[in-house]
């Protein structure tokens, strides 16, 4: 019997799903406070449309229900780190752009940076309950994105935050997903979850 | 007409039209053309000589040339070579196939004459022409732009052209004429004159144009002319022809060419900023919005619109958005900062804490609403040695502050604060004797050592480099045992050093704080911040005189105990351990003791001698002098007690002169709390002193005290008088116990008991015995209480009397009987009975 079929192992893969789906909706609740202060200290209009951001990861997938608990997870990862980095440069564009000017963006910013962290040590752990270890990040830094014009930065930022609340609404759906078929269970499910 | 350009040199002269017809012999058939005259010169062959300039006008000078310039009115199949031959005065002949001729620059005034040939050479017709010299005109050839730079981020253009100075005479004024042209149908947007002086040189000359219209959006056009004022020339000026149009082309030009222009730039409050979107070919724009508002387009090709923003609002920190909407989803935008520029700094003022650092401090004035990094930036310079630092600021503090290098032998710094951002920039200056401006740093590590009850050394450091001036330094000296007061020492200054100071005239054993502040000594500036509170106690020194003495024989006269007060802290100069009781009779020491703190009392068996009595108290720096006293206790006759007058905060004595008293009198009294023995407590007053008002802290309300009066005798002390008194009477605390003696049916005879003293509470001055009818009924109010008209009052005032027959009361029937007890302080609570007379001599019982 492997080590993740034990009742302690379902138990506490259970309760690191359960945690994780708390953390994505409390995660989902504070980013949609941080859109309607980005929005007002940014000048947009809240209903502005915006394209799709190179870097941005994308919440929309095909053939979702067909992933396996493995794949969510990893795709929950490389996710959530993309979005570390895209708010770390967001707070550093808005720190050089607002100072200390700026009471609400700024702590904000960084707490919801704090959140994704978290977020992420807690994929991380749910991996290696998948008896699989995390990918590593990339080791080399990315090349550096071109320049943006300041309207650009901040269209990005309001892309970034959007998805990011996408998101947060996909990993409560994987987490589910997860928490229902148990830990090891690297193969998709046969049905998809209702909504 | 026309123009050439021979060595570089591009000028012509022109004669005007009208002024050549009146030359035109009137007499003969009209010329079949009208002709203007030119004159080419070598000018580079001038010099700034005037003399020189002269030779332009001689014959001699074959540099100078006219042209000619004649318009036939045959046709052109005509005018084929030789067409005409040019003769001047001196039958100089030029030949010409074109409607012009060069010929020498005249003298004054010259004829020529023009003779048109055919083509086989036959003679069609000949003119003679005057030509003057004042009718030529002088016309520059056009300028030649040597570049046209656009600086996208300013919106500005650069033009460049060379003055060609080096072919004209040093001191000319020339007038340059530029005129900039927009957009595809090359619309005017401005013409605008340069004036120069051609200084015998080919300058380069720059002129700068900001456009109101970002250049990326549109194509701009420059062309140039001038005119050059050639006094030396005696015919009309006139403006060169236009150079050939430089074009800086708009992005719309651009195949894939696109944006919103311009990026990210900062402007002033109220400013009128353009700004443009350039898109693809196929693409529409939507609207284009400033902030939250539409504005209306206004198209400037077909791949570029703008809108103009006029007087526009200060923005917030995050900036104004420019958002251009186009078909397709596709946007692009642009951030827009508006503020201020920089205030002129408010309140520079520098000075030094330590002459390693000048620390300039100032308020920023009105907010510029920019931040980061186009917040204001500060830079101090320093005019006398040329050095100047930049100013980290804190832009959301009120006030700045920035540092600047002390420098070498620099007493007197000038400095200029300069505050810039995108829209402009202010200074503030400021001159400075740096002597003269010292705040010292705050002084440090103060320490106090010392080996005397009366002074103590205090010592600093001040961390800064005063070696050239003198420091004034203010120690504040603070006990609990005197006022506050401040000691001012000037010293030399030092260089990182510490700093000394002896304090004198301190009071022994007492825990005194001091800080200490500094400032320039000999220029006034500001003081430095207090240095911490150090705590210091002075050494012990001897009590300054011995207690308060007293002494009482036991009841049964064979001991007698020694009382002291303890010493004042004034008086103690440290803490007493002891107190060494001697008894001495006639130097003969009968009896030692020390007695440990915190006695204050001791016995001695003396049996029924005398002694003289010696106590000593001791502090651990020494003993104090004797006090003295002796146990001698002279008779007595006829001692009386007086009344004492209660003063309310103290009680009030007083006694007889007794002469023979030499050496003044002791009050003695005894506080006595609960079951503690009494404690025994004095007062003494000089010989002139008949009077006095007794104060404690210990005296309480309703107490009686006991007071002896003693006068003193060099042979011993006698006992004058006792008095008792009250610091305040009060009422007693309750009646006195009574009972009826016997009733009849129209009498009551009560009596009652004597009361204590501490249920007194005062000198009792009499009872209080009410009566009236009144059953005993607890429902019922109380008789004497509620204003009975029937109530009767007895009032005893004869103490001694404890018994009283109340008469002329109605048989069987029930009294109300109330006793009360009264000092000065008033009343105290009634007792009460109730009787009821008997009837026919009948025995009554007390209900009671």
């Amino acid at each position: 019997m492997a080590a993740a079929d034990t009742p302690s192992a379902v138990l506490r893969h259970h309760d690191l799903c359960s945690r994780g789906i708390r953390l994505a909706r409390k995660m989902r609740s504070d980013v949609t406070d941080l859109l309607d202060i980005y929005v007002e200290r940014q000048g947009l209009d809240a209903s502005i449309s915006v394209a799709a951001v190179d870097g941005v990861p994308t919440a929309a997938v095909e053939r979702w229900a067909e992933q396996t608990g493995t794949q969510r997870l990893l795709d929950n990862l490389a996710a959530y780190r993309a979005f570390h980095a895209l708010l770390a440069q967001m707070l550093e564009e808005q720190r050089e752009l607002l100072g200390d000017t700026d009471a609400e963006l700024g702590p904000a910013l960084a707490a919801m940076l704090l959140q994704v962290s978290a977020f992420i040590y807690h994929l991380e752990e749910l991996l290696e309950m998948e008896s699989r270890g995390s990918p590593a990040e990339e080791g080399s830094e990315p090349p550096a994105p071109p320049r943006l014009s300041l309207f650009e930065q901040k269209l990005r930022g309001l892309r970034v935050l959007r998805e990011l609340a996408q998101w947060a609404v996909r990993s409560v759906r994987d987490l589910r997903q997860l928490a229902k078929h148990g830990p090891g269970t690297g193969t998709a499910p046969g049905l998809p979850e209702s909504q | 007409l026309t123009s050439f350009l021979e060595d570089g040199v591009c000028s012509y002269l022109k004669l005007p039209f009208g002024e050549q017809k009146k030359n035109v012999d009137e007499s003969k058939p009209p010329l079949p053309f009208s002709a203007s005259y030119f004159m080419f010169n070598k000018l580079s062959a001038w010099s700034r000589d005037r003399k020189v300039q002269s030779k332009l006008l001689t014959p001699a000078d074959r540099s100078s040339r006219v042209l000619f310039q004649f318009i036939s009115s045959y046709q052109p199949k005509y005018l084929l070579n030789p067409l005409c031959l040019f003769c001047d005065v001196l039958s100089r002949c030029f030949k010409t196939k074109e409607e012009r001729v060069e010929i020498p620059v005249p003298e004054s005034s010259t004829t020529v004459k023009i003779t048109t040939y055919s083509i086989s050479g036959t003679t069609f017709a000949t003119r003679h022409f005057e030509i003057h010299k004042k009718d030529i005109s002088f016309v520059p050839l056009a300028p030649h732009i040597l570049s046209l730079t656009p600086d996208f981020s300013t919106s500005t253009l650069t033009l460049k052209w060379s003055d060609n100075g080096s072919a004209f005479p040093y001191g000319l004024d020339a007038s340059w004429e530029i005129e900039v042209l927009r957009k595809e149908t090359m619309e005017d947007v401005t013409r605008e004159t340069y004036n120069s002086k051609l200084i015998h040189e080919d300058i380069i000359h720059s002129w700068n144009w900001k456009s109101d219209m970002p250049l990326e959006c549109t194509s701009h056009y420059v062309k140039i002319r001038r005119y050059i004022n050639i006094t030396q020339f005696d015919g009309p000026k006139d403006w060169s022809d236009w150079s050939p149009v430089e074009v800086v082309p708009g992005k719309d030009t651009e195949p894939n060419g696109s944006g919103l222009f311009p990026q990210d730039t900062v402007v002033a409050v109220g400013s009128n900023v353009t700004f443009c979107c350039v898109h693809k070919e196929g693409q529409q724009i939507q609207r284009m919005s400033y902030g939250a508002k539409d504005y209306p387009l206004i198209r400037l090709s077909s791949r570029s619109s703008a809108i103009r923003v006029l007087n526009a609002n200060a923005s917030s920190a995050s900036g104004t958005n420019i958002v251009c909407t186009m078909s397709e989803d596709w946007m692009d935008g642009a951030v827009l900062f508006v503020g201020y520029g920089p205030d002129v700094p408010k309140g520079l003022s520098c000075e030094t804490s330590n002459f390693v650092i000048i620390k300039c401090t100032w308020k920023p004035g009105r907010a510029t609403g920019l931040y980061k990094v186009r917040g204001t930036k500060y830079s101090l310079t320093e005019s006398i040695s040329g050095k100047n630092v930049s100013c980290e600021v804190n832009e959301m503090k009120k006030k700045h502050v920035c540092g600047f290098p002390v420098l070498a032998d620099q007493k007197t710094y000038s400095f200029i604060l300069g505050a810039s951002n995108p829209i402009g920039q202010t200074e503030a200056s400021l001159l400075v004797d740096l002597n003269q401006r010292v705040n010292p740093e705050t002084p440090e590590k103060l320490t106090a050592s010392g080996n005397s009850s009366t002074s103590v050394h205090l010592r600093w450091f001040i961390n800064g480099s005063f070696a050239e001036i003198r420091l004034l330094c203010e120690i504040e000296i603070s006990s609990g045992r005197s006022e506050q007061k401040v000691h001012n020492v000037s010293m030399p200054g030092g260089k990182f050093s510490n700093y000394t100071v002896q304090l004198n005239a301190l009071h022994p054993y007492t825990k005194y704080q001091f800080r200490v502040r500094c400032s320039a000594a000999d220029h006034f500036w500001r003081w430095s911040d207090w240095s911490g509170t150090l705590e210091y106690t002075t050494l012990e020194a001897p009590p300054t005189r011995g207690p308060d003495i007293w002494r009482e024989r036991s009841p049964s006269g064979k001991s007698l105990r020694i009382f002291w007060k303890p010493l004042s802290l004034s008086e103690a100069n440290g803490k007493i351990v002891s107190h060494e009781v001697s008894c001495y009779l006639l130097e003969e020491s009968l009896e030692y003791k020390e007695v440990m703190e915190p006695s204050n009392s001791t016995e001695i068996k003396l049996g029924r001698n005398d002694c003289v009595i010696s106590v000593v108290a001791k502090n651990h720096a020494g003993s104090s002098p004797p006090s003295r006293i002796t146990s001698v206790e002279l008779p007595s006759d006829n001692v009386k007690t007086d009344r004492a007058v209660a003063m309310g905060n103290g009680i009030y004595i007083s006694w007889n002169s007794f002469p023979n008293m030499t050496c003044g009198y002791i009050v003695k009294w005894c506080h006595s709390s609960g079951s503690e023995p009494c404690s025994v407590d004095w007062q003494k007053f000089p010989s002139n002193t008949t009077d006095a008002v007794i104060k404690s802290a210990l005296f309480r309300p309703g107490v009686r005290y006991n007071f002896s009066l003693y006068g003193c005798k060099s042979s011993g002390y006698q006992l004058l008088k006792n008095v008792t008194g009250y610091m305040k009477e009060l009422p007693p605390k309750r009646a006195p116990n009574f009972t009826v003696e016997e009733t009849s049916s129209d009498s009551i005879l009560v009596k009652w008991e004597d009361m204590s003293i501490e249920d007194c509470q005062g000198f009792l001055e009499g009872y209080r015995l009410s009566f009236a009818k009144g059953e005993k009924d607890a429902l019922k109010p109380r008789l004497l209480e509620s204003g009975n008209p029937e109530l009767k009052v007895k009032n005893i005032t004869d103490l001694t009397k404890k018994s009283l027959k109340i008469l002329d009361l109605q048989g069987k029937t029930s009294y109300q009987l109330d006793l009360q007890a009264y000092t000065a302080g008033g009343l105290s609570p009634p007792n009460s009975l109730y009787v009821v007379t008997k009837e026919d001599c009948k025995l009554n019982i007390p209900i009671n």
